[in-house]
């Protein structure tokens, strides 16, 4: 009998400031071939496109613009923007994509043009394609987009013809095909530590770690984590990873879940999502589990 | 969505994997200079001038500058270039390989081997080592079962920086203009 194996590849580049790698199943060496290039090129588009570190680019435009004169987007922007809005009304504001500015007077992103200090995800419209600001912002996807061109690329695989793959950005990753496979996690800090996290089959995983790119704002410590309350960076050494359908969501959510904890319990349950806190501890690393029907809590060895 | 927890539920997945170094190879040369330039018939391997080499390496501050070139053609028509270096950062080894258009303009970086290691000093000292081509004292055990890694990856910035130095190895002895 002739047993028909599929056919596997690996590659990876480098595209939205990391590695972003590619691992696909398909019938036949062509169809990978076809495969891989259409889930790159597609990752490229979303990197070109949102990207906060090109002022040419169509996010750099809207920024620079949308408060003056209604600016049309793209529907990768438009696909963004609805979801990011949608999760800052979920979440009351603990996402929020208007934060940038923020973020970048932290030191963690270029500066650009003056934003209004009182400006929030509310500011923001988006009617049929089209987005104004209500007042001078700057939007950044950063906490969502490398989720969002995961999901794109991974449905570019499926359309091209792959049986099973994975699409893995910088640690954001969302796996198909009929197997189940372990995914283990990194956490964050100067003693970085790999866990196994889960066994998942057709889901999402992302992580974000904090701690180890933290620097000093003015008098204290602070990460790229950004307390939408106070708008100030927080220090935070928690490494958070969200399960999900999608990375676009997983990848969102993880940022919620560093700054409330347990109490962004009802939010995961909304979007279907599980999630897993690490904090160190003297020695070891505390791990909390919040699912729909459980919050455990242990603590791991290091 | 399936999942199952692994972590902090069992005896077994208590403890953190206790020898981590990742290493992934990705497409050989030959793959990466076919994807990226699939009309070509040919590619030539080209030698760029050590002094131009020297300069490069002296005004970037490294000691080394040193990466394989090769010119893609398809029969006469020139389509462009494609480059494969190395750089190696504090925990972290990367071939990567660039594809420039006949303009110098870069159409996909590709990683072609990435290698790293979370583990202490020892470990990453010997762990280099095998690089290297010194012996190591204990060999390094590379954990070839984790292949799904959630959290914080190599950042882009050695390689950006070492995507400039081939630019100016462009600017200097490659382009025709």
């Amino acid at each position: 009998m002739v047993e028909r194996t599929p056919v596997e590849v690996r590659c990876a580049q480098l595209w939205l400031g990391t590695l972003v790698e590619i691992r696909v199943q398909a019938s036949s060496r062509a169809v990978l071939d076809r495969t891989v290039g259409a889930a790159f090129s597609v990752i490229a588009r979303v990197h070109r496109t949102l990207s906060a570190h090109d002022p040419s680019n169509e996010l750099g435009r809207v920024n620079r613009d949308a408060a003056r004169v209604p600016q049309r987007v793209s529907p990768d922007f438009s696909a963004v923007l609805d979801a990011a809005l949608t999760l800052a009304a979920r979440s009351r504001g603990a996402f929020d994509p208007t934060v940038g500015a923020r973020v970048a007077a932290a030191g963690f992103l270029p500066r650009s043009g003056p934003t209004d200090p009182n400006a929030s995800w509310r500011d923001v419209e988006l009617k049929n394609g089209v987005v104004r600001y209500r007042r001078p912002l700057r939007l950044d996807f950063g906490g969502i987009a490398k989720g969002y061109a995961v999901d794109c690329a991974v449905h570019a695989l499926r359309e091209h013809g792959a049986t099973a793959g994975r699409v893995n950005a910088g640690g954001d990753l969302r796996m198909f095909g009929p197997s189940p496979e372990t995914v283990h996690v990194r956490t964050g800090g100067t003693r970085s530590r790999v866990f196994p996290l889960a066994q998942i089959a057709d889901a999402a995983v992302a992580t974000s770690a904090y701690g180890d790119e933290r620097r000093r704002v003015g008098r204290r410590w602070a990460t790229s984590l950004i307390d939408s309350r106070t708008g100030l960076p927080v220090m935070s050494t928690r490494t958070v990873s969200v399960i999900a359908d999608t990375c676009m969501v997983a990848d969102a959510l993880t940022k919620v879940v560093a700054l409330r904890g347990v109490a962004a319990r009802p939010l995961l349950q909304d979007y279907g999502a599980i999630a897993a806190i690490l904090s160190p501890a003297a020695h070891r690393w505390r791990c909390t589990l919040l699912a729909p029907e459980t919050t455990q809590r242990t603590v791991l060895a290091a | 969505m399936h999942y199952r927890w692994l972590i902090g539920t069992s005896l077994a997945a208590l403890a953190p994997t206790a020898e981590f170094a990742y290493a992934a190879e990705y497409m050989s040369v030959e793959t990466a200079q076919r994807a990226a330039f699939p009309e070509a018939t040919a590619f030539d391997l080209v030698l760029v001038a050590s002094d131009v080499k020297a300069a490069i390496a002296r005004e970037s501050g490294r000691f080394i500058v040193d990466p394989r070139v090769w010119r893609a053609h398809a029969g006469d028509r020139e389509l462009g270039w494609y480059v494969v270096d190395e750089v190696i950062g504090k925990v972290e080894l990367i071939t990567y390989g660039v594809a420039l258009e006949r303009d110098g303009a870069v159409k996909s970086i590709d990683i072609l081997a990435y290698r790293e290691s979370h583990g202490d000093a020892i470990r990453l000292a010997s762990w280099r080592a095998q690089f290297t081509g010194k012996r190591a004292a204990d060999p390094v055990k590379v954990d070839v079962d984790i292949r799904n890694l959630s959290g914080a990856t190599l950042s882009s910035r050695h390689v950006t920086e070492g995507v400039h130095r081939i630019l100016q190895i462009y600017q200097r002895a490659l382009s025709h203009g």
